[in-house]
């Protein structure tokens, strides 16, 4: 269970503790620190001890697993962006992936009720990548956001308000945002969107919802029909097996543990698995392309010192301009673009560059104030092509401690996603260049290794359990409900068919809360 | 300058952190009866933390051992008129702390801080602490050239393991590394720490003029900021 009160550490400074955020023995310095930093609110990592997951000869791949209430949801990055009515056709479009079951019509309406119920600051523009939505009034653009817009501005890029999930007027009794740009550690007023503070815990409050905690699920169970009657899990406290039987499962687990459950609950009815009659669990994993590069910009040296928080994240961000001009760029889908900057609260490892740079003594204490607040930083974020050599499956010889059989991951970026990334490279470039920037480059070596993010890194994995009109090609149908057994549902990034620019949390929201809707409404005629 | 930007409430971060925590309950339990403002009282009551008294007992290093790093501490961020050094700023006892807690890291600063030594004495016949302050800095700008001109060979790829003598043993010295790498190595670690020690310390967040960890109930950016960068850039 989360405890907010207790383990969030937000405005803590690093001199509260003595290891100054390096953690015991300076964990930190050896890459074995808590991911993302001590001071952020998060249980989990990219190794769980005794939970296990194996990569295939020639792949690479990391899986983030939180194991903690709201799951990844406590320290994500809250961008908010919706699906474009063309992100639902993609196969239409360049004859690529595969189109949704569903159109972007379907979907707008539960747009709408996510951003009105987990609260978004952004604003309308009418550009037909980044669709409007229901918005807080987001606040204004920082110094060198106001710089970097500019330098859009004669790119020809846009540069809007960023839209995150965070609100600045109170709703449902959540005080707006106060402005410490902490929201990776936790936000103790819940002014960002967290599940845990922001649907779990209110609807803990109703008396209807009873949380088993510390439980393992190893499968989905079914009866001699075939339905559904319930999960087997393991309580992590007594290793004992126990089984919960209902009338409606709804598997939540995210996309590739969602995937491993339902691969591992085989039975005569489903010798593949459950939900897989159609052989594609665990295939389609997409992860988003990620890119990024940083610039030091003169102008903003010697500017006079403010407070940079604001409301967590970049205040402004560019969404995809291209997306009639794929012909000439030479590859498809496009990516936005992410900001970084300001004068961050300093931490470990914040000024090691400077100091191998300045050496030692006044020079160094110097070169740090001048240089401090003047680097800008973009982060790509784009669209990938499903692959056949991108999937997850049950590892045949390892267990967890659990017992259960644990996932092994395929991957492979394809062209698409390097032009994609080569792409991202150059435009950073520009923008860092004409608002007249030095980019802090990458060496040829640097680049084949840092060209492109770590499949899995940018923790926006889905697709594992993907939605289709079609039972033969497809788990789920287009409200994420499994075509072989009508009482269970796959609800987070599982069911995505493609993997567009967008973070996948706001869809994730809108589709679970559509496929809410439908299935009370199925409870209610007897269908389920 | 940051007048613009209004504070909720002007109070130590120990009792702003209280008050959040009070806010907090406030919202995940009690369903969101208090508002921010309420909740200004509770600083009031709040007191600053009361800062640690008394004299520092090394954890792991000797009295000479904590002297040296001390001093390299000073070096390395020294105090000028606006603020402290890193050892001001509580470097050693960081590094000691840590070290304390991890084996391989307390073994690359006793080896380093020894190999120090012993360079000092072949070099000036005194320990680092003893020696005059140009020669303190004389080893510590050999330190950093030898650094610089390493990593500039390794970017190359300037080694004997990828030149075409490979085979020549005689012309082993070609591409032979520093003679100074211990202390190259040792140095990039005190360096390092200290650098974290000192700007994650209140004297160093001063130093650089961090303006943030605050709570405003709205975020502005001053104008004249605005107006400086653009001024200052290609927009102007």
């Amino acid at each position: 269970m989360l405890d907010p009160v207790k383990e969030f550490k937000e405005h803590m400074w690093p001199y509260e503790v003595d290891h100054r955020g390096a953690e015991e023995g300076g964990a930190a310095y050896f890459g074995k620190g808590k991911s993302f930093g001590y001071f952020t609110t998060t249980s989990g990592g990219w190794q769980l001890e005794g939970e296990p997951y194996t990569v295939g000869d020639g792949s690479e791949f990391q899986w983030f697993r939180s194991r903690i209430i709201g799951g990844r949801t406590n320290h994500y990055g809250r961008m908010s962006f919706r699906f474009s009515d063309y992100d639902f056709r993609p196969y239409d479009r360049d004859g690529l992936g595969t189109n949704w079951p569903i159109s972007y019509d379907d979907i707008a309406p539960y747009y709408d009720k996510a951003e009105a119920f987990i609260g978004v600051a952004g604003t309308k523009e009418g550009i037909r990548s980044a669709p409007d939505g229901v918005f807080h009034e987001p606040p204004p653009p920082k110094a060198h956001e106001i710089l970097i817009k500019k330098a859009c501005e004669r790119l020809a890029i846009p540069c809007i308000s960023n839209r995150r999930a965070v609100i600045t007027r109170e709703l449902n009794g959540r005080p707006p945002c106060h402005y410490c740009g902490q929201c990776g550690r936790g936000c103790l007023t819940a002014s960002n969107y967290a599940s845990s503070q922001v649907q779990i815990f209110p609807a803990m409050k109703t008396g209807k919802l009873k949380i088993i905690d510390m439980a393992m699920v190893r499968e989905v169970l079914t009866d001699a029909n075939g339905k559904v009657t319930g999960v087997l899990y393991i309580d992590k406290r007594t290793r004992e097996e126990k089984q919960l039987r209902c009338r409606v499962v709804v598997l939540a687990a995210s996309a590739c543990e969602s995937a491993r459950i339902l691969l591992n609950s085989k039975s005569k009815h489903f010798p593949n698995g459950l939900a897989n009659g159609s052989g594609v669990v665990g295939r389609f994993l997409m992860d988003t392309v990620g890119f990024g590069l940083s610039g030091q910009v003169p102008a903003l040296e010697g500017l006079p010192h403010y407070d940079t928080d604001g409301y967590g994240g970049a205040h402004l961000y560019m969404p995809w301009w291209l997306w009639e001009k794929h012909d000439k760029i030479g590859f498809p889908r496009g990516y936005h673009i992410e900001i970084g900057g300001g004068y961050g609260m300093p931490g470990i490892g914040s000024f090691h560059r400077h100091a191998r740079k300045y050496g030692y003594g006044q020079k160094l204490k110097e070169g740090v104030r001048q240089e401090y607040g003047t680097t800008v930083g973009f982060a790509g974020r784009g669209e990938m092509i499903p692959n056949d050599h991108s999937y997850c499956e049950i590892d045949p010889t390892v267990v967890d401690k659990w017992g259960i059989p644990v996932l092994r991951f395929h991957f492979k970026w394809t062209d698409y996603e390097w032009k994609q990334a080569r792409h991202m490279e150059r435009t950073f470039a520009e923008i860092i260049e004409t608002m007249g920037g030095k980019v802090i480059g990458l060496s040829a070596a640097e680049r084949e290794s840092q060209g492109i993010s770590v499949p899995g890194t940018i923790i926006h994995e889905v697709g594992t359990v993907r939605m289709g009109a079609s039972p033969k090609t497809s788990a789920v149908n287009g409200f994420c409900q499994a075509h072989d057994a009508k009482n269970l549902f796959i609800c987070d990034g599982g069911p995505f068919v493609s993997n567009p620019d967008k973070n996948p949390t706001l869809t994730i929201n809108a589709l679970t809360w559509r496929s809410c809707d439908y299935l009370a409404e199925e409870m209610k005629k007897g269908n389920v | 300058m940051s007048n613009t930007t209004e504070p909720l409430v002007q109070i130590g971060d120990v009792s702003r952190r209280d008050m959040l925590r009070t806010i907090a309950l406030s919202v995940t339990v009690v369903a969101g009866q208090m508002k921010l403002e309420a909740a200004q009282h509770v600083h009031g009551r709040a007191q600053e933390e009361k800062k640690k008294s008394g004299t520092y007992k090394p954890k792991l290093f000797s009295e000479h051992e904590f002297q040296t790093l001390g001093r390299l501490a000073e070096l390395i961020v020294p105090a000028d008129s606006r603020s402290g050094s890193a050892r001001d700023a509580g470097a050693p006892e960081f590094i000691d702390l840590l070290c304390s807690q991890n084996d391989e890291l307390a073994a690359t600063f006793t080896g380093g801080l020894s190999w120090l030594d012993a360079e000092m004495r072949q070099r000036y016949s005194a320990t680092f602490v003893t020696a005059r302050p140009e020669q303190q800095t004389a080893i510590l700008d050999l330190l950093v050239e030898a650094g610089q001109l390493e990593q500039e060979r390794k970017t190359k790829g300037e080694t004997y393991e990828q030149s075409d003598h490979y085979k020549d043993f005689r012309r082993y010295g070609v591409h032979a590394p520093s003679d100074l790498g211990p202390g190259i190595v040792f140095f990039d670690w005190v360096r390092t720490m200290t650098v974290d020690a000192f700007y994650t310390s209140e004297i160093g967040i001063k130093d650089i003029d961090f303006r943030g960890n605050g709570s405003v109930s709205k975020y502005e950016v001053p104008k004249e900021v605005i107006d400086y960068a653009i001024k200052n850039s290609p927009f102007a």
